[in-house]
């Protein structure tokens, strides 16, 4: 079992984690480094229809459905409860307004494919398997969350002169989360790999298993050049704030190794269930966070979510959830 | 010489995620067509607007009205209530066209 120190520094020094620095270097420095975007597209597509298939193919060989129901129904609680302690905390310990702290809630509950799948690189790197369901708990997660800040936000603010002309989840909003292409994408390819099983990996491994790790690492480098050119709105966002940012994904990837611990979840299982509850939201929450709170600024919870949680999450915090894990395991 | 006829244009920049609200009141109101610039970057009240490839959050648009000045006039007003909370500038301007017909 390495030490917590030797796994910090293994990640730190995967490709993955430097290609994230250099990008996140490049883009503070302002350098004219830039993936073309239907490239970097491109990558992320490709990353969700491996990471989806993969788990449909390993859910058809190991599944069991008691155990896979339990999960799922775990998976909605988080993200259906997650917010409420955001909020909580948010409004105790940060001057942020009610839709201001509903809107980052709502991030909060919800997760970071991204985040995710650079936790299934750090398993990978170490041959550590997971159980195939966890990736259908990442697709569940990505909207309950939306629901529970939308309501922290109405319940406190009927009177506001806005409150009553937005519909609450609209139909538009309604398309926005169900029929994003990634979680579309996600769940296809989950479902293929399900169907397909065993002989279906055998077609699609040459593409998906082998140069995974190495798309990903590019994908990082994108995701870093992002990061680094926000790194310039901290001020906008104040320091409490952004200590939450910090302290919130420690509090829900307790929360979730616990969660995950109980349900029996093996060590893969269990860090990455650990890294949905700890991951913020940066792509979907915020397009639906802009049509049904306009009222909350976009320039406060994208910056926590992309340039301060997600980096965290990457690089100090996927090895500490793997260890805490390995801790629970040996308990 | 082709004959020319006055009409007014109104430029709607707004937000992407706003967009939609946007052209269906350029619709119901009886515009008969309209023109968008899918992705127009610049900076103002809300800092640098740019597209970011991961969502449309600060990706701003431009939507392009000719038409009528009574037309015109109902999407100012009823432009004001949808920008509310969201980036925007509405600049209306005179001008001319050929093919009265089409506006």
């Amino acid at each position: 079992m390495d030490t917590l120190l030797q796994l910090a520094i293994g990640n730190l020094l995967s490709p993955m984690v430097l290609f994230f620095a250099l990008g996140v270097t490049a883009g503070w420095l302002k350098s004219d480094l830039a993936i073309p975007e239907a490239i970097s597209k491109g990558l992320s597509l490709y990353l969700m229809l491996a990471i989806g298939f993969k788990g449909g193919v390993e859910l058809a060989s190991n599944g069991v459905a008691g155990a896979v129901a339990v999960a799922l129904v775990l998976a909605l609680a988080l993200s259906f409860c997650l917010p409420l302690l955001a909020y909580a905390l948010l409004r105790a310990a940060t001057r942020l307004d009610i839709p201001n702290a509903a809107a980052v809630a709502a991030h909060y509950g919800s997760v970071s494919i991204v985040t995710f799948v650079a936790a299934t690189g750090f398993l990978g790197y170490r041959a550590i398997p997971y159980e195939g369901y966890v990736v259908a708990m990442l697709a569940l997660m990505e909207t309950p969350a939306i629901v529970t800040g939308l309501l922290l936000a109405r319940r406190s603010n009927a009177a506001g002169p806005t409150a009553s002309r937005a519909p609450f989840l609209s139909r538009e909003v309604a398309r926005e989360v169900f029929l994003s292409g990634g979680v579309v994408l996600l769940g296809g390819s989950f479902a293929i790999g399900w169907i397909t099983g065993d002989k279906g990996m055998a077609v699609m491994a040459p593409a998906i298993v082998d140069p995974f790790k190495a798309v990903l690492a590019v994908f990082l480098l994108d995701m870093g050049l992002l990061v680094g050119r926000r790194l310039h709105d901290f001020r906008a966002v104040g320091w409490p704030v952004v200590a939450f940012g910090l302290y919130m994904p420690l509090i829900g990837a307790m929360i979730g190794l616990l969660a995950a611990h109980a349900i029996g979840l093996s060590l893969g299982g269990m860090t990455l269930v650990a890294v949905l509850a700890a991951s913020a939201s940066y792509i979907v929450v915020p397009a639906a966070m802009r049509l049904s709170l306009p009222q909350a600024n976009p320039a406060i919870y994208i910056p926590l979510s992309l340039a301060v949680t997600f980096p965290f999450n990457l690089i100090v915090g996927i090895p500490l959830y793997y260890a805490g894990a390995q801790w629970l395991v040996a308990l | 010489m082709t004959q020319l006829y006055r009409k007014k244009r109104i430029e709607i920049i707004v937000e992407a995620a706003r967009a939609r609200a946007i052209i269906e009141m350029i619709e119901a109101v009886g515009a008969k067509g309209y023109t968008i610039v899918p992705n127009v970057s610049g900076k103002g009240n809300r800092g640098i607007r740019d597209e970011a490839h991961l969502s449309d959050v600060f990706r701003n648009v431009m939507i392009i009205v000719v038409a009528a000045e009574e037309i015109v006039r109902r999407i100012v007003e009823q432009s004001q209530p949808l920008l509310e909370n969201y980036a925007g500038i509405v600049v209306v301007s005179d001008v001319e066209v050929i093919r009265d017909e089409h506006f």
